[in-house]
């Protein structure tokens, strides 16, 4: 089977600065895979090309064996690390919002979720905590029947109980041909259900490696082997 | 696809544009009710004072309304495009080209019936029994005057202005996008990049009019046709102008949208 998204040579220059420098990668489809790395190492970056947010200096990124567009668009359910909607809609606007442009959309999917989390869907997104609308986020971007879910900081600014549940989210929705690229710093809160994890440094790649192959054959966890690699 | 997003483009602040028009709907019916109980055969200073006042008022209204409209469009392009908002609407599966057309469309249909109802409010406001038996008296000195009716000189003047809704609309989407190459900038980038072209076509336009030999000699009484010429003449020309320089706008506007988009 074609990997989800490959990497050759994919460089991106600001000014004289690299984000990302000749990053050859490959990602394979049915995984959890966590992208780490400490602040300015291009994670970002790599996300945004994925979804043709930027175009490369050089280099090629491929999804599904076609160049980022609105094919690649259709298969990506991309949560960015901010807040993206228009805080002016309800949730329930922003529901019909994504039935109209998402054919993948799955709306029953998202109003059960969005029961259990007990959100209001006439309340405005303006009127909801921080917390809050990172769950409707989610849950938006998770309700998509996607190939690839890109999630960027999807659990920064919510309490555990909502972590456990997000997490739990993560695992039930994908299904057995879809790849999760999970973006993050809380390492050890996500590591248990990580099937691999990429680093990178200075917009380069350090490693790509399962779990398991770093317990056994480090014999540690992620978490201590990122604080190792990237001690400051 | 562009018909969807052009169905949520005009969504967008449709209830301020609503809300304007229908204020100045409002003003210039009360309007038509206070100028019809004005007695114009009785001249006095107070009555011109009142007057002036009166059409600076509805100037600045129809003004005010106008800039709503373009703000409106403006805002609607910078913050679905360029602010955290753009990180939903670029994942769309929709390409550049479908976002600048359903932007350029739906700025369009919102410009349009903002000219078209400025115009019906002006008509409603100076087409009461009072100010249609004065202007009956000046008539033949105004059709000598503009070398045409008022009515026709009204219709080109609609006709020009709907004309230059297309351009009017790239010229502010091309300022806004050519403001986000400079980062940490962006708006007033987009604000210098505005006034930039503007000046470039004053700059044209006076050129042109140079050339073409469109100026009223100085000291000439102006008259009948060669007012009418002079306004025609400059006012096609800076119609002609934003709409040639609207050409290289759009195109650097798709480029910068397909190439150079730098969410921050």
């Amino acid at each position: 089977m074609k990997p989800i998204l490959e990497c050759q040579g994919l460089t991106k220059k600001y000014g004289n600065f690299f984000a990302l420098s000749n990053l050859n990668l490959t990602l394979e489809r049915g995984q959890i895979i966590g992208l780490l790395g400490p602040n300015g190492s291009g994670k970002t970056t790599l996300i945004k090309l994925a979804n043709g947010l930027l175009t490369p200096t050089d280099g090629h990124i491929i999804i599904n064996s076609m160049s980022p567009g609105v094919e690649t668009k259709k298969i990506i359910s991309y949560l960015p690390e901010r807040s993206y909607l228009n805080t002016h809609m309800r949730v329930e606007d922003i529901l019909t919002y994504y039935v109209d442009f998402y054919e993948n959309f799955n709306l029953s999917r998202a109003t059960a979720m969005l029961k259990d989390l007990e959100i209001d869907t006439h309340a405005r997104l303006r009127s909801l905590s921080k917390g809050t609308k990172e769950k409707v986020q989610l849950v938006l971007v998770m309700s998509r029947d996607a190939d690839l879910y890109i999630l960027d900081e999807p659990i920064g600014g919510v309490d555990p109980a909502a972590r456990d549940y997000i997490l739990q989210t993560i695992l039930t929705n994908y299904t057995e041909n879809a790849t999760v690229l999970i973006s993050t710093h809380l390492i050890s809160d996500i590591e248990n259900v990580l099937d691999s994890v990429v680093f990178l440094q200075y917009g380069q790649l350090v490693l790509n490696a399962t779990v398991d192959e770093i317990r056994s054959q480090r014999g540690k966890s992620v978490d201590a082997l990122f604080r190792e690699v990237f001690r400051c | 696809m562009l018909g969807k997003l052009i169905k949520y483009d005009l969504k967008y602040g449709y209830k301020i544009i609503l809300i304007v028009h229908a204020v100045l709907m409002v003003a210039c019916i009360m309007g038509r009710f206070v100028l019809n109980k004005v007695d114009f055969r009785a001249p006095s200073e107070a009555l011109g004072a009142m007057l002036a006042i009166f059409i600076a008022l509805f100037a600045l209204l129809i003004a005010g309304v106008s800039f709503a409209t373009c703000a409106v469009i403006a805002v609607r392009f910078y913050r679905n495009l360029f602010t955290d908002e753009g990180y939903l609407t670029w994942t769309l599966p929709a390409t550049p080209l479908e976002h600048l057309w359903s932007k350029i469309i739906s700025g369009v249909i919102w410009y349009t019936f903002d000219i078209l109802l400025c115009y019906l409010g002006l008509l409603i406001l100076v087409t009461g029994d009072n100010v249609v038996s004065l202007y009956t008296q000046i008539a033949p000195e105004m059709t000598e005057a503009l070398g045409m009716s008022f009515s026709s000189f009204t219709l080109y003047i609609v006709l020009f202005s709907l004309f230059s809704t297309l351009a009017s609309v790239i010229m502010i989407y091309a300022s806004i996008t050519i403001g986000q190459l400079f980062p940490g900038h962006r708006i007033l980038g987009a604000i210098i990049s505005y006034f930039a072209l503007s000046f470039i076509i004053q700059i044209f336009t006076l050129v042109c009019m140079l050339l073409f030999n469109l100026f009223p000699y100085v000291g000439d009484t102006m008259t009948g046709s060669t007012a009418s010429h002079y306004l025609f003449s400059s006012l096609g020309l800076g119609v002609l102008l934003i709409t040639i320089t609207a050409i290289p706008e759009y195109f650097i506007t798709h480029y910068i949208m397909k190439k150079k988009i730098n969410l921050i």
